[in-house]
């Protein structure tokens, strides 16, 4: 049944998908806490990593505000929780709030970026999380600033292995939201926006309202995962709304293979895991302290020499196999003559 | 030997390929135009002999020597002079400027150089301080063309110098142009035939990216039906 | 009235740094189509090199110097390596800026560590005059503030100068409408593209040297902050424009000051907010010249 459902996808990716799933539910019984609790944050930065690559792979945005997102998402647990108490009940105003919050920055993005172009939403969404980051910083009676907020999260989240459960049921629902959102036809103007808006327009399609859908689906979704990274992290500073944030998105997303959606699951795994690694390398050479530069060296690597990132390579190999087999039973060939064509 | 010989050209713009075998030969003191519908890949055959399209295989020399894989500000100093489709003039700048900035060498034939410009457009002169985005459409094309004149090119590269103007412009422009090409050789990529037979005297015809057809002018002029064929006049 | 006259003049002053941030940036968008996200640490660079110059030598005008060159270098160094790969791709000439701002920012804290750092003014430009205005008080002029307007007004006009007066300036105007029809007359527009981001960081350096003595103290965010306020003065005020660059740091110099003394609250936010309404119910600019910014996209 599902295997007919998704239909573009091919049975042997399913087959894997199937099995890293079955190994992820085996992993909180047999890992220690502190993986148990790095694979809950990759999943949710993967979710946060895919809505990214839903505006910088499928519409062409550039969102440098990205971080307002994740960190209001985890702005809202934290101060509902501190200021109303702890419960399933301000969760979901949480989840509500957030919901809105990020609809409303999906709505003024549109609008400018629909204006205004590329380069201008890049700089106004950088400067918006700037803003976002400054006002939580002189709201310190509620948010106490840099110093951050901790705060205890209601059961049945306050524990690791239902928390990472949580986290993983949260990666597969919005990975297929996702997924079932770029097979629309508002996915497929999304795709027809990124390969040239111009032809877009003049074929009929309204790519305002498209690229507007895709922020609102993406901003909303990277607000959850802020919703649920809350939840794991059980604090919250502004470091959240950094810059930084928005750059782990874009690498995680970059990395994984930009426009690939899945890929981002990917990306945010090995970037997460490396940079845990180059924090263990703090003690062996103070270089590692500053672990920072080699993420920023990392991508600039990226973007120059691997700009459609790991499951780009997968997809051109397998269009290129796809395309020889067409070849071959164009040509009617015998395949060992054509082989050595 | 030829000032400029092509063979085989094949070039693209991103995905497609705009060019897939063109073949010409120019020779010195000669002016040719290049004729052919709309999209037919004239405009791409001039960017690409001076190095804004890249060049994907065949080769173009230029008096023997290979223009491929030549940056634009090589190809200009090799010695040929190139008015872009839509005048290409500088809006912000002025005539004076504009035909400054085109200068290779500060030196006295330079000088006297643009002095012939202006006495060959003298609506130049007029309004010889003004910024270009003042002129109007014909001015425009003036400054262009003159501005490839200013180092004395041995070939002229002309992209439809008449679009946009009025009848009485493009009487005006054919003989100055009929006149630039006493002295230099001229590639004129023209939609316009009744100046393309006044300018030149010789034609290639361009097809979907290939050389169809070449001939002389007068030959065309009374060949109806080639016309119709590949000009669709 | 006087407490206002003294908030315009630290405004002003403040403008001329905004002023050399934004000019260099809006050159560089104009001719190259390339917004530069590593501006600001351009500005870092400029504030340390200058702060250890300064210190080594006990010469204010040699780290002014250092930190110019030490500009110019990163920048020309950004543009050859890696800018220079990715023009015509908006999308990765700001992925690519983005991670050299990450990189080069980092440098700093391996370098010079992360925490702040103690800028002293030069003796001769560390005082303060009170001037007397008859009937409306007294007014507060730092003399370093006063340099600073000076530094600003001349580097405007050298700028203005360069631009309109020289073949340098000529051939930059005319790249900025079209940098492949200045190639296909015999110029060398790369050359031109290397010079013009090199120059910009130098500008951005001087930007920071400034700063240092100004703030008296130094830390490796203080580029974030400047390059954004260089963003909204380059989209309010002079895409590609020099002179517009200009007017529109005073603009926002001057509203930061005054805003940031009467309602402190709404200081980070108004300019963006500014920014913003610019961008959804003007996007040509506030002094109309934001169509150059489509331009560059579509190049």
């Amino acid at each position: 049944m599902i295997l007919q459902r998704l239909d573009t996808i091919r049975k042997i990716e399913v087959v894997i998908i199937v099995a890293l799933a079955i190994v992820l539910l085996i992993v909180p019984h047999v890992a220690g806490t502190a993986t148990v609790t790095m694979v809950s944050r990759i999943m949710i930065f993967a979710v946060f990593a895919m809505s990214y690559d839903i505006l910088r792979g499928y519409v062409g945005v550039i969102h440098l505000g990205y971080a307002l997102f994740i960190g209001g998402g985890a702005y809202f647990v934290g101060i509902l929780f501190t200021q109303f108490g702890v419960g399933i009940p301000m969760l979901l105003l949480a989840v509500v709030g957030t919901s809105v919050y990020s609809a409303i920055w999906a709505l003024i993005v549109g609008k400018i970026s629909g204006k205004s172009g590329m380069i201008a939403t890049a700089m106004i969404t950088m400067a918006f999380a700037e803003i976002m980051r400054s006002l939580m910083t002189s709201w310190f009676t509620v948010t106490r600033g840099a110093d951050g907020l901790p705060f205890r999260v209601p059961p049945p989240f306050n524990d690791r292995t239902m928390m990472f459960y949580a986290s993983f049921i949260f990666m597969v629902i919005m990975a297929f939201l996702l997924y079932k959102f770029t097979k629309s036809p508002t996915g497929r103007v999304w795709q027809a926006v990124r390969e040239n808006e111009q032809r877009a327009i003049f074929l009929g399609y309204n790519t305002n309202r498209a690229r507007t859908i895709a922020l609102l689906v993406a901003s909303v979704v990277g607000g959850l995962s802020g919703v649920m990274f809350g939840l794991l992290n059980r604090f919250v500073n502004t470091d959240l709304l950094d810059m930084q944030m928005t750059i782990n998105a874009m690498l995680y997303s970059l990395i994984g293979g930009t426009g690939t959606l899945f890929g981002a699951i990917l990306g945010s795994a090995l970037v997460v895991y490396f940079q845990n690694l180059l924090l263990d390398l703090r003690g062996v050479h103070f270089i590692f302290e500053r672990w920072l530069l080699f993420i920023g060296a990392l991508y600039i690597v990226v973007v120059m020499f691997m700009p459609r990132g790991i499951m780009g390579f997968y997809y051109d190999w397998k269009d290129k196999r796809a395309q020889k087999k067409r070849l071959l039973q164009e040509a009617k060939l015998p395949p060992q003559l054509n082989d050595e064509a | 030997m030829s000032l400029l010989k092509v063979s085989g050209l094949v070039s693209y713009i991103g995905l497609f390929t705009i060019l897939h075998g063109i073949d010409m030969e120019i020779q010195p003191g000669e002016a040719v135009a290049i004729l052919g519908r709309n999209g037919a890949g004239k405009t791409t055959f001039l960017r690409t002999v001076m190095g804004l399209v890249k060049t994907r295989s065949g080769t173009i020399e230029y008096k023997g020597q290979s223009l491929v894989g030549k940056p634009p500000h090589k190809v200009s100093k090799m010695g040929i002079g190139y008015c872009p489709e839509d005048y290409g003039v500088f809006n912000e700048l002025s005539i004076e400027e504009n035909l400054i900035l085109a200068k290779h060498k500060n030196d006295a034939a330079t000088a006297e150089r643009i002095a012939y410009v202006l006495d060959l457009f003298p609506d130049l002169k007029k309004a010889f301080k003004r910024p270009a985005r003042t002129l109007s459409g014909g001015q425009r094309q003036m400054l262009s063309v003159g501005r490839s004149l200013v180092n004395s090119p041995p070939l002229i590269l002309i992209d439809e110098p008449s679009k946009g103007l009025a009848p009485v412009v493009i009487e005006k422009m054919s003989l100055a142009l009929k006149e630039i090409a006493r002295n230099s050789t001229i590639l004129l990529v023209e939609q316009n035939f009744h100046m393309a037979l006044i300018v030149t005297d010789r034609y290639y015809i361009i097809d979907e990216g290939k050389t169809v057809h070449n001939g002389l002018m007068k030959d065309l002029e009374n060949d109806k039906e080639l016309q119709h064929k590949h000009l669709g006049l | 009235m006087a407490n206002i006259l003294t908030l315009l003049f630290n405004g002003i002053s403040e403008g001329a740094l905004y002023f050399l941030m934004a000019s260099s940036l809006s050159i560089i968008l104009g001719l190259m189509g390339v917004v530069n996200f590593a501006h600001g640490a351009l500005f870092v660079w400029g504030a340390y090199v200058f702060r250890m110059v300064f210190i080594q030598t006990g010469s204010f005008f040699f780290g002014i110097m250092a930190a110019m060159v030490a500009g110019f270098v990163i920048g020309f160094i950004f543009e050859k390596l890696f800018v220079s790969r990715v023009y015509g791709n908006v999308g990765a000439q700001i992925m690519i800026t983005l991670g050299l701002s990450i990189v080069f920012t980092e440098l700093i804290r391996v370098f010079w560590g992360p925490t702040p750092l103690i800028v002293t003014r030069p003796e001769f430009l560390a005082g303060v005059s009170h001037i007397q205005l008859g009937g409306v008080g007294t007014v507060i002029i730092s003399h370093y503030r006063l340099f600073l307007i000076i530094v600003g007004v001349v580097i405007a006009i050298l700028g203005h100068l360069l631009l309109t007066k020289t073949r340098i300036g000529m051939t930059i105007r005319a790249g900025v409408q079209s940098g492949e029809m200045v190639s296909a007359l015999g110029i060398n527009i790369n050359l031109y593209f290397t010079l013009v981001f090199a120059a910009g960081g130098a500008l951005a350096g001087l930007g920071g040297a400034l700063f240092a003595p100004l703030s008296q103290s130094i830390n490796p965010e203080i580029g974030n902050m400047f390059q954004l306020d260089a963003f909204i003065v380059v989209v309010i005020g002079g895409m590609g424009s020099f002179m517009g660059s200009a007017v529109g740091s005073l603009f926002i110099a001057i509203m930061i000051a005054l805003i940031g003394w009467y309602v402190p609250a709404l200081s980070s936010v108004a300019p963006v907010t500014i920014m913003a309404l610019v961008l959804i119910f003007r996007p040509q600019g506030l002094f109309s010249l934001l169509g150059l910014l489509r331009q560059a996209v579509k190049k």
